[in-house]
């Protein structure tokens, strides 16, 4: 093992990773605190300030869902970072969870919003993200 | 050993304590369940019991492997101190396999101080707009409950103000506006705690960044040391975060050398401090006291 690559390497790591974090944070809405980029206690962006509204629709139905206890921590991670896939990802889990439990479900709303804090402590909603996913689109055999 | 003082650190201070610090870090903070948190648990506790697994560079690159498990299981709500755990762990497994290995341990770990600092630093000061105007903390010490001592002792906050004012910072819909709606009430006292934590976190840590990075000017790379046992000692005080500064304090340890005994001492008494912080209800206490 070279001596200089024992030596530099953990740190060049780090850089790296908290480069990508920094890149991801300004483009695709990765959290500061988040990600190893080292910028918790730099924004007020962090988990307090963002969260997810869930909407379920059906022919006979149209209403907002409370985050259920067993999606929270899956709701954490798609706040965190609201990429495509995570927000689809639980989609997929609310319309598999109204399924289990026998209630009809067209289409889910995901809904990403955090707060806008202005100069002058003026705190808003901002959306974020967010996606409708329709009940055919989900697959039955991965969907349980 | 000698029964002096200075034996007494030579004993408990040794060029494997920083090590030691960090296997206790990782059973007293474990990854939060399963698999993981039970070989993290393994792994540390025989080399905190066996000193030959301590001093062996398989024990510490199998602790990154397990970090590394638990940063992509927790994925991505796992906080920045894990990531640098990781980079320590695998940073003191490779070291250990080259020759003087405490030496490069050293280097390493000055490396990955410094670089951690820089990092927070550019998002404090370059990549948030809300840090450098003091809005992050005036915000945080009023809506975090974990500063809502502070707010009351130091920022002069009543209950009453408190309440109010996180109800004023409640999210509205855009352009949307609150018929007699709750004020924010700042007393002076709060603002200037406000602009003190923001401005006075942003100094020492780009203090601190550039003294562990360049060795010029030479009286500031000097001061590195006192410089983070500052910053642990009074950050861990307020943040929530003990495994942040424990794993700090044994970083800095690790770029001591032996005859460096006050400041090994210090880096001991800033791990017991960061302990006391976190474990006993003394920082509660004594802001309580002083907001009466």
């Amino acid at each position: 093992m070279p001596r200089r690559l024992a030596i530099a390497l953990p740190a060049a790591l780090l850089l790296t990773v908290a480069l990508s974090q920094m890149t991801l944070a300004r483009t695709a809405y990765l959290s500061p605190w988040k990600g190893g980029g080292f910028g918790m206690f730099a924004s007020v962006d962090g988990l307090p300030f963002r969260w997810v509204r869930l909407y379920v629709s059906a022919p006979a139905r149209s209403e907002e869902l409370a985050i259920p206890a067993s999606l929270e921590d899956q709701a954490h991670r798609v706040v965190t970072w609201p990429h495509r896939r995570a927000l689809e990802g639980l989609a997929r889990a609310v319309i598999a969870r109204e399924r289990r439990n026998q209630r009809p479900v067209a289409a889910v709303r995901v809904e990403i919003w955090r707060a806008d804090v202005s100069r002058m402590l003026d705190v808003s909603e901002k959306l974020v993200r967010e996606i409708t996913f329709h009940d055919d689109e989900v697959d039955p055999a991965r969907d349980r | 050993m000698k029964w002096t003082p200075r034996g007494i650190v030579d004993r408990l201070a040794d060029e494997g304590t920083p090590l030691r610090l960090t296997l206790l870090i990782l059973l007293l903070r474990p990854p939060g369940a399963g698999a993981v948190r039970g070989l993290t648990w393994l792994a540390a506790g025989l080399a905190l019991v066996f000193p030959a697994l301590t001093r062996f560079a398989g024990t510490w690159l199998v602790l990154s492997g397990l970090v590394l498990a638990r940063l992509v299981l927790d994925w991505p709500l796992s906080d920045n101190h894990i990531y640098l755990l990781g980079y320590w762990c695998l940073g003191v497994g490779l070291c250990l396999l080259v020759t003087s290995p405490f030496a490069a341990i050293a280097d390493m770990s000055r490396w990955l101080v410094g670089s951690a600092f820089l990092c927070a630093i550019i998002w404090k000061g370059l990549l948030t707009p809300d840090f450098l105007d003091a809005r992050f903390f005036r915000v945080t010490l009023v809506t975090d409950e974990r500063f809502a001592d502070l707010a009351r002792a130091v920022g002069g906050l009543s209950d009453t103000q408190l309440a109010t004012n996180r109800a004023a910072l409640v999210a509205l819909p855009q352009g949307a506006e609150l018929l007699d709606g709750p004020v924010l009430v700042e007393p002076p006292a709060l603002q200037r705690l406000g602009l003190a934590l923001t401005w006075g976190g942003f100094i020492l840590e780009a203090l601190v960044a550039a003294a562990f990075l360049s060795r010029w000017p030479s009286a500031l790379h000097r001061a590195r040391h006192a410089l983070l046992i500052a910053f642990v000692g009074v950050t861990y005080a307020v943040a929530p975060v003990a495994g942040f500064g424990w794993l700090l304090a044994a970083m800095g340890l690790s770029q001591t050398a032996p005859p460096q005994h006050t400041i090994r001492v210090a880096y001991l008494g800033a791990f017991v401090l960061v302990l006391v912080y976190a474990e006993t209800p003394i920082i509660h206490l004594v802001l309580s006291g002083m907001s009466g």
